[in-house]
């Protein structure tokens, strides 16, 4: 496909999330922060259900070669990066979905925290120009590299290439995982919902009568 | 119909739904859902606007970000912006609003820099990490979850923190 066309498709696949994320409000931030502080689960729901599909889609298209996986070596700074992003996204109060979807909705909290999101890009880029840590993409080999704190590369494809079995099967197992946790979370939400009814249904009785 | 859509808020289960399954089929025909390979190359881009060839100077941007236009990548976070845009519109929930206090603007400022240099730390962000690595179980995925649970937990501490004044 022409560059033109997969830039056209990518604005296309972009302004569907836009809108569907603006009309629900779902924040990948508020997913975790949420769930970790205030016991809610609205937008952690919405993102194992997501995460299903997406595993046992992308792996049922692993398993017949399709597809386009990332491809890169993975390792120490691969956590690090994250930690690093986690603390800031809370601080933010936005992730990277939710900076473009706010900005877009006239926030300009939104729109500053993009900028620094850029600015701090370019301040690790001078840094990296003086120690190349972690390797460049044209210097990964897939292999585990201690010496630069690297795993290597694996994969559902990488799994189904070492044991023989089909991607899908490791798919499913990881769906199973996720539907567990999303079943948790439900659990969880009506112990919530009975003590809740509970509490209010005491505090109905303690009411003097009239 | 499309008035209702949008008067009302939208479960954020449907939405993700909707967006998981057009998030396969980005992932047959280019590649899987990602935010932060597009912004590197926007600030590559923006960064070669104001130095020039000076940019060249710094190994990163020819080696690892080499600044494209025609990067798809890009086009999916002016996508997300142009669907909100008029998504707010429509929904007359467009309005120009400011950070009130002098704290959020600080709060903003370091959390941005962070993302940023987080980011570029680990070549993924949280998109890639949850609806790309993660589903196609790359090894990768697992740690990036395990970093960016760890991080919105001290994170939330730090926030708590400020809460409780």
């Amino acid at each position: 496909m022409s560059a033109i066309g997969t830039c056209l498709i990518a604005f296309l696949f972009g302004s569907i999330v836009g809108v569907l994320v603006q009309r629900s409000r779902f924040c990948n931030t508020a997913a975790l922060r949420d769930a970790m502080l205030f016991k809610t689960y609205r937008n952690t729901k919405a993102l194992l259900v997501a995460m299903m599909i997406l595993t046992i889609g992308f792996t049922l298209f692993i398993t017949f070669g399709e597809g386009n996986p990332m491809y890169f070596d993975v390792g120490l700074n691969t956590f690090a990066g994250l930690f690093i992003f986690g603390v800031g996204m809370v601080l933010a109060g936005a992730c990277t979905v939710s900076t473009w979807v706010k900005t877009g909705e006239g926030n300009v909290g939104a729109l500053w925290a993009l900028i620094f999101t850029f600015v701090g890009m370019f301040l690790f880029s001078l840094v990296w120009s003086a120690n190349y840590w972690p390797p460049a993409p044209a210097s990964m080999t897939g292999e585990p590299n201690f010496e630069a704190l690297q795993l290597g590369y694996a994969n559902a494809a990488t799994l189904q290439e070492k044991f023989g079995i089909p991607a899908i099967f490791f798919g499913l197992i990881q769906a199973g995982v996720l539907y567990y946790i999303y079943r948790a979370i439900l659990r969880k939400e009506a112990g919530q919902a009975e003590s809740h009814r509970l509490a209010q249904a005491k505090s109905a009785t303690a009411q003097p009568a009239e | 119909m499309a008035s209702e859509f949008f008067k009302k808020t939208l479960d954020p289960v449907i939405a993700l739904v909707a967006i998981a399954v057009l998030d396969i089929f980005l992932f047959v025909i280019v590649g899987a859902w990602t935010v932060g390979g597009g912004e590197t190359m926007m600030t590559g881009l923006i960064a070669q606007s104001f130095m020039g060839d000076d940019l060249e100077r710094l190994p990163f941007w020819t080696l690892v970000f080499e600044p494209d236009p025609t990067y798809w990548k890009i086009y999916i976070s002016l996508g997300m912006l142009f669907g909100a845009f008029v998504s707010a519109i429509i929904a007359k929930e467009f309005y120009i609003r400011f950070p009130r206090r002098v704290s959020e603007w600080v709060l903003i400022t370091i959390g941005g820099l962070l993302m940023g240099i987080g980011i570029r730390l680990a070549f993924v962000c949280n998109v890639s990490t949850f609806f790309g690595m993660g589903p196609e179980m790359n090894m990768g995925g697992y740690l990036a979850i395990s970093g960016i649970i760890a991080g919105a937990w001290v994170g939330s501490m730090i926030y708590k923190k400020i809460l409780e004044g």
